[in-house]
Formats: C-alpha cells, structure tokens, sequence
C-alpha cells in the first residue's frame, strides 16, 4: 500500500524574531500582527517563558484576549514550548513530584491558552513521560518532546522513549523533530559573523574543515565522544590565537549543527507530530546553504506528514545585519517549492490548517507505517 | 545570546556614593530569581565591593543572597532590572565607562547529575551619569 503524501501545515515559532522582541520592536500583539499580516503562518508557536509575562499562570481573561487575538489574524495554533527547569533551586535538581507539578502547571497553561501541543525537553527521561500522560489526557495537550542537537533520533536516549511511547501507546506522547539535528554544513552566516569579529580565513577554512570531519563520521555515539569534540574546537581557536571564540565554535559547532543523516528520523518519524524548521540562513540563491530544507520536507511529505513545521530561525543570535522577517520568507518558499516537487504542497489557508492539525493529532499511534 | 544588550544606554543615575543602571536579560526566555547568581558592577574600572551590589527587580530590591531560593521572582525579557552598589560617579557631563558582568543559570540544561549551565556574560558601555 502506498503511503498517501502529506500535506505539511506551514508556521513560525516567534522564537525567530527574539531580537526584534527583546528590542521592544515589536510587542506580543504587534508580532501576532505582523506575522499574519506577512504570511508566515497560519501555523503559531510560541515559547511561554519568552512571551508570557508571568508564565505558566494564565488568567483566563488574558487567555481570551490571546486567543481572540489568534482568531482575529486569522492564524491557528500549533505549540506552546514549555521548559523542563530541572535546575530551578541552584544547590539541587527537582525531584520527581516537584518535576511532574512543575509541568503540570504548563501544561495547564497550554490547554488555557489553546495550544493543542507542548514541546517539552530531553531533561525529561520516559518515566517522566509516561508519569506525564494522564496530565496530557486530562488537558488534551500532546506532549511532543524535542529532538534537538547534540541528541538524534537513533540516540540511545531518543530510542528509550521511542520504546517507552510505544508501549504506552498513548496518542499524547510524541516528539518534535528540531531540523538542527541534521544539518550538513557550518553555516555560513555564522562563519560571515566570525569573519567580522576579525577571524582569518585559515582559521575559518579549519572550522569549516573540523566540522566537515564529525559530519563524514556522523553524530557522536555517546557523551564521551560528544566532549571530545566540544573540546576540538576549543583546542582550535585557541592554537590559532583566537581562544575567546572557542567556546562559540564548540557550542555551535556541536550544539546547534547536529551531523545526522535525514533518513536517521524514519527510527522515530511515526511519533513526530510536530517539527521545528530550524534553520539558520539564507543565500544569495535563496537557498539555505547548511540545513536540507528541501530533503527534509520530502521525507516529510512521502512519509505522509500532516502536522505543523515552524520554521525556527536560529541565525538571530550572530546575524545583526539582516531582517529575521525576510530570512522566514525566503525560507518559506523553499519549503513550498520542496512540497511542490515532492508532489504535494504546504497548506497556508487556516481553515483547512485547523482541519488538518486536529485529524493529524486526533489520529492514534502509530499514524503513519 | 544577546550580550551586548545588557547595559541600557543612558541608564546610569548617581545616588551619593552609589551608581545604579538599567539592565537586561541577555537570554531569550525569563528566569527566576534562583537563577540570576551574580554580578560585577565597574564605573570607569572601579568595581563596586560585591557585598554593596543590590538587584532591583519587579520593584523589589533584592541581595544576591536573597535572589538564591527566590523562584517567585521572575526576570521577564521585556523588563529591565536595576543593578546598584557602592561605587561614586559624578553627573558631570562628561562620559563614563560602565562595565557590567552577568552569571545566570540556565535551569533546562543538565549538564551532570546534579548540575546544570551557567553562562557568564559581559557588556561595556559609555555613557553620561544623571543625578537621582
């Protein structure tokens, strides 16, 4: 039988446009606003620590504005990214009744606030997630955990909640696919911020090189390896002179441009109900240089994919020169014309994306073979 | 993250033989008391002593000590804290260098069994001091 194309629903996590925010460029309002009036959605996530004022407690007045806002521009909601905070007590982490209340009130907040998702974080480990689950069900929120960089979907922690969802066989639990986690290159944005914070071209050609050699071995196979490469790019800077921007080629280096292959998601792609488009640039071709747009969302569409991609601009944190509002539509369109080529398309109208989201979440596990 | 927003241009006020300046959250998200662990505050390379520095946020004022178990508090990203301690400047019309250093937990990222990221940021900025 053959699999029926997906239809992904396009969207934006407001994560992409942090600096115009943190600016007060542009207030929450003023940012729904802008993203409808662009297009960029009708997909909306938002993180709630970054955009709620006194988050996770919502009171429902200021949930029915919110929600009336969303209805007014036309958009629909997709996740609410809520934060395991382990280590909120600085002297000890939370224990585990302390943990499961602690996203019990964000969860809270998501089902107040009318998000049907909540990205939550790799801190939580499959017993958290299942302990999780009538939390989940009691609000109807799904709880799609983040697969992000250094992690992978064929990690062995990832494939211990695979397992885990498996067995529980709960609808409500699911995983976010974070694109940075198989990226293909070291972006060259980032490199461009490099060159005007004075690095050489030699030591820039030696990133590009170290990077070229992790990815050609693939992701690290454990923490271990992990630290060995974290401190490879710190041992580089450092014998070029430039030790200051060690910890910056190794954070990013590691944390951020994650070397998994695309197909490395199929281990986990029936339990991914939601994605973040993470990119980080865009080229003078239009083009996103070191992220696999283009491959990612045909696995994407030919493995019958009907939930929300935000696409989840990261190049923010280096790239003060160009505007974050047309990075997202340039990156947009490739996703469209990726959708195209694959033989399908992204939806854009917001009926039909609301339609589509609840199915494609409402359906039981596994969805897709 | 975003370090060189930290000091707010234009914020830096004379109180007698103290100075205070507007800052911001160089993060993305908002943070607890609990996580906001330290500072330096240096006015033309004169640091003020540690055990002087106070932290205003939400309209409390608030010892590092005091910010340790403080998770009702939060730094939203929008808002700006007030950093003050003992260290004169003169509203003289003439500019000052203000260096501010910022260590922060950040709670989601374990980094071993019982401990998780700290970050340690640092912004310089010049400006003219206003008198209180």
């Amino acid at each position: 039988m053959t699999e029926p194309l997906g239809t992904p629903i396009q969207g934006v996590t407001l994560y992409s446009f942090t600096r115009a925010s943190h600016q007060r460029e542009y207030d929450l309002e003023a940012l729904i606003r802008k993203v409808a009036a662009e297009g960029y959605g009708p997909g909306l996530e938002i993180i709630g620590f970054s955009s709620f004022r006194g988050f996770p407690e919502i009171d429902d007045s200021f949930a029915g504005w919110f929600k009336d806002l969303v209805a007014e521009t036309g958009l629909v909601q997709t996740s609410l990214a809520v934060n395991a905070d382990i280590g909120i007590h600085r002297d000890r982490l939370l224990n585990q009744d302390e943990l499961i209340e602690y996203m019990r009130r964000q969860i809270k907040a998501a089902a107040t606030l009318g998000f049907p998702i909540a990205r939550v974080q790799i801190s939580l480990t499959p017993d958290s997630m299942e302990q999780l689950v009538p939390i989940a069900e009691e609000y109807d929120v799904t709880l799609a955990l983040e697969v992000h960089a250094d992690q992978y979907a064929s990690h062995p922690r990832i494939l211990a909640l695979r397992d885990r969802y498996e067995q529980v066989g709960s609808r409500h639990l699911a995983f976010t696919m974070d694109w940075g986690a198989t990226v293909t290159g070291f972006a060259p944005s980032l490199l461009e911020a490099y060159r005007r914070r004075g690095a050489s071209e030699d030591l820039l050609a030696a990133v590009v090189e170290l990077w070229n050699g992790y990815y050609a071995e693939g992701p690290p196979a454990n923490q271990q390896v992990h630290g060995q490469r974290f401190g490879s790019f710190i041992g580089l800077a450092a014998r070029n002179g430039r030790p200051e921007l060690g910890i910056d080629f190794a954070i990013n280096g590691t944390g951020l441009f994650g070397p998994a292959r695309v197909e490395d998601w199929l281990e986990i792609l029936p339990w991914v109900r939601h994605v973040h488009g993470k990119f980080f640039g865009i080229d003078e071709n239009h083009e996103e240089p070191s992220v696999p747009v283009r491959e990612l969302v045909a696995l994407l569409v030919e493995n019958g994919y009907n939930g929300a991609i935000s696409s989840e601009y990261e190049g923010w944190h280096w790239n003060h020169w160009q505007s974050p509002f047309d990075i997202i539509r340039d990156e947009q369109a490739v996703q469209r014309s990726a959708a195209a080529n694959a033989g399908s398309r992204m939806i854009t109208d917001r009926a039909e994306a609301a339609r589509v989201l609840a199915a494609h979440l409402a359906a039981p596990v596994p969805h897709l073979t | 993250m975003i370090p060189d927003r930290i000091i707010e241009q234009g914020t830096l006020t004379a109180h007698g033989s103290r100075s205070s300046v507007e800052v911001r959250i160089p993060w993305y998200r908002a943070l607890p008391g609990s996580c906001i662990a330290g500072a330096k505050l240096s006015i033309d390379g004169i640091p003020a002593a540690p055990e002087t520095l106070r932290w205003e946020m939400n309209g409390t004022e608030f010892t590092f000590e005091e910010l340790r178990d403080n998770t009702a508090e939060w730094w939203f990203p929008l808002d700006s804290a007030v950093l003050s301690g003992e260290v004169p400047v003169a509203a003289d019309g003439g500019d000052h260098t203000v260096d501010v250093d910022l260590t922060l937990y950040i709670p989601y990222i374990v980094i071993s069994d019982n401990e998780v990221l700290h970050i340690e940021e640092h912004d310089t900025k010049t400006m003219k001091a206003v008198n209180a």
